[in-house]
């Protein structure tokens, strides 16, 4: 059933294959839970946005308990605006209140960060946010020794054998000469 | 206010995502992992990261001694790595200096257990795909899609026949490719010995040994939180990373990626510091400086788990 949910995903099914998938999605969570995983890895591969994993739930949860709203108006019903602080910490009770609050002051460093930086980049130059996001620095000479000692406990050389190893003794002459 | 909301339903979701993978899926895992350990194998390989490309030769001879393995970067200088089941040596021509690492037991180099491959799924969606060619192999196509943002997807294309890796991708959150690895010429099968022979003169080389022992380094007033779920510390030693002075080095894996955390006092060192985040491929550097010492986090995981890693490092002065 799994590789139909994944041909049907894929739009490789003709028109008289279509209706066992179908059924089975709609009577089979497992069958569900394969079409949202199977679209989390295309999402993964394809660079969208990854926001398919379990979301579906707590979104249609969510949407349940909102009042409904048969016509909105604009500025008079809007309830008071909350204080600041006060969002994280409500939104916390309902789930796991440390990673959560953890997860969410952790959330901004990542989008400000710089993501994987080319060796041979310069250094970024020094702005406000420096405390947040950290420069970007070459790898130096010294640098490939901590790469060669870390390598040795990479779980990565189970499955490539030596071959991670290149990356401790890679564009050695890059890394002198920027 | 929606954003936060969007993240937090991530998050949660992220968290409670169950763990489930094909059995079919774990069983190439292991069988992988198996073709490393009892294969032999020549093959050219190319390593991409950053728009860069180096190709480089891997030889590998399976024996009773648990194999000979050697590496060779045919871009640029001649550097090698020679490896046994219980020494790495890495040969630098450039600076004339051989690096040994030397291991007391097995244990100490970590390997992908049975029992690790189910719990990857914890952290991982491991899904099995096509069949696609690569080097005139038929090549079965697995994806590991993390379960958060803390580490790094692979996707990954395995021999039908033997389980030997021919190719090898990293992607980041944006599914783009961080490093690859891909095989464009291999053979499985006898190798001979004088492949795995080191090809330089090394002899007056200078020899600068790892000299690893075990380490506590709490007992020095260190302190490390990971706070990365699924993270689990697997060494502590302390170690010579040139001929300067020891340097303390913890390491953290989830199964697959591993992230290690080395600490060593400024006083000694002979090179100046960069502070920062540097990068190849898809392992991250974060170095920063506590209480006169020198922090630095290499993993192969994305830029903000490293760093959030080595912003836990505390020192306090033992009682």
């Amino acid at each position: 059933m799994k590789s139909q949910i994944s041909a049907l995903m894929d739009g490789e099914l003709d028109a008289h294959e279509l209706h066992e998938p179908l059924a089975a999605l709609r009577d089979d969570e497992g069958a569900r839970e394969s079409w949202r995983t199977y679209h989390l890895i295309s999402d993964a591969l394809q660079g969208r946005a990854l926001l398919s994993a379990d979301c579906l739930h707590r979104v249609v949860a969510r949407l349940a308990q909102e009042p409904i709203l048969v016509a909105p108006h604009p500025s008079a019903v809007r309830p008071p605006e909350r204080a600041p602080w006060f969002v994280p910490s409500a939104l916390a009770a309902g789930v796991a209140a440390v990673a959560l609050v953890g997860w969410l002051a952790f959330a901004p460093q990542q989008g400000a960060g710089p993501g994987p930086t080319p060796l041979a980049q310069a250094p970024a130059a020094p702005t406000i946010e420096a405390a947040k996001a950290p420069a970007s620095v070459p790898l130096t000479t010294a640098s490939r020794d901590y790469l060669l000692a870390h390598q040795a406990f990479s779980s990565r050389n189970s499955l490539l054998g030596l071959a991670p190893y290149v990356r401790s003794v890679s564009d050695d002459a890059a890394a002198r000469k920027p | 206010m929606t954003r936060a909301i969007g993240a937090v339903l991530l998050c949660v979701a992220a968290g409670l995502a169950q763990a489930q993978a094909a059995p079919e899926a774990l069983d190439w895992l292991r069988k992988i992992h198996q073709a490393t350990e009892k294969l032999s194998y020549t093959g050219i390989f190319v390593y991409q990261q950053a728009g860069r490309t180096e190709t480089s030769r891997i030889s590998r001879l399976a024996d009773a001694d648990g194999g000979v393995e050697k590496l060779e970067v045919l871009d640029g200088p001649p550097r090698e790595i020679l490896r046994t089941r219980d020494e790495i040596r890495c040969y630098l021509p450039e600076r004339q200096i051989v690096k040994v690492d030397r291991r007391r037991n097995q244990r100490d180099f970590p390997a992908l257990l049975p029992e690790q491959v189910n719990a990857l799924a914890e952290h991982y969606s491991i899904t099995k795909h096509d069949v696609q060619r690569i080097a005139g192999y038929d090549c079965q196509v697995l994806v590991l899609a993390p379960r958060d943002n803390l580490r790094y997807g692979y996707q990954l294309w395995a021999d039908l026949r033997t389980g030997m890796l021919l190719k090898a991708r990293a992607f980041d959150a944006n599914g783009q490719t961080v490093e690859q690895f891909t095989f464009t010429q291999l053979e499985i099968g006898s190798v001979p010995r004088e492949r795995l022979r080191p090809l330089r003169a090394a002899r007056n080389w200078r020899v600068e040994q790892a000299g690893v022992a075990p380490a506590d380094l709490a007992r020095s007033g260190w302190k490390v939180s990971p706070h990365l779920p699924g993270f689990r510390k697997i060494v502590e030693i302390r170690r010579m990373l040139s001929d300067t002075q020891p340097v303390g080095q913890v390491v953290y894996s989830d199964g697959l990626a591993a992230v290690s955390v080395f600490i060593e006092p400024i006083a000694g060192r002979t090179e100046t510091a960069r502070l920062g985040l540097a990068s190849m491929g898809a392992v991250n550097v974060y170095t920063r400086e506590v209480a006169d010492h020198l922090v630095t986090v290499v993993g192969e995981t994305p830029a903000a788990s490293v760093q959030r890693i080595g912003d836990t490092v505390e020192y306090h002065r033992p009682q």
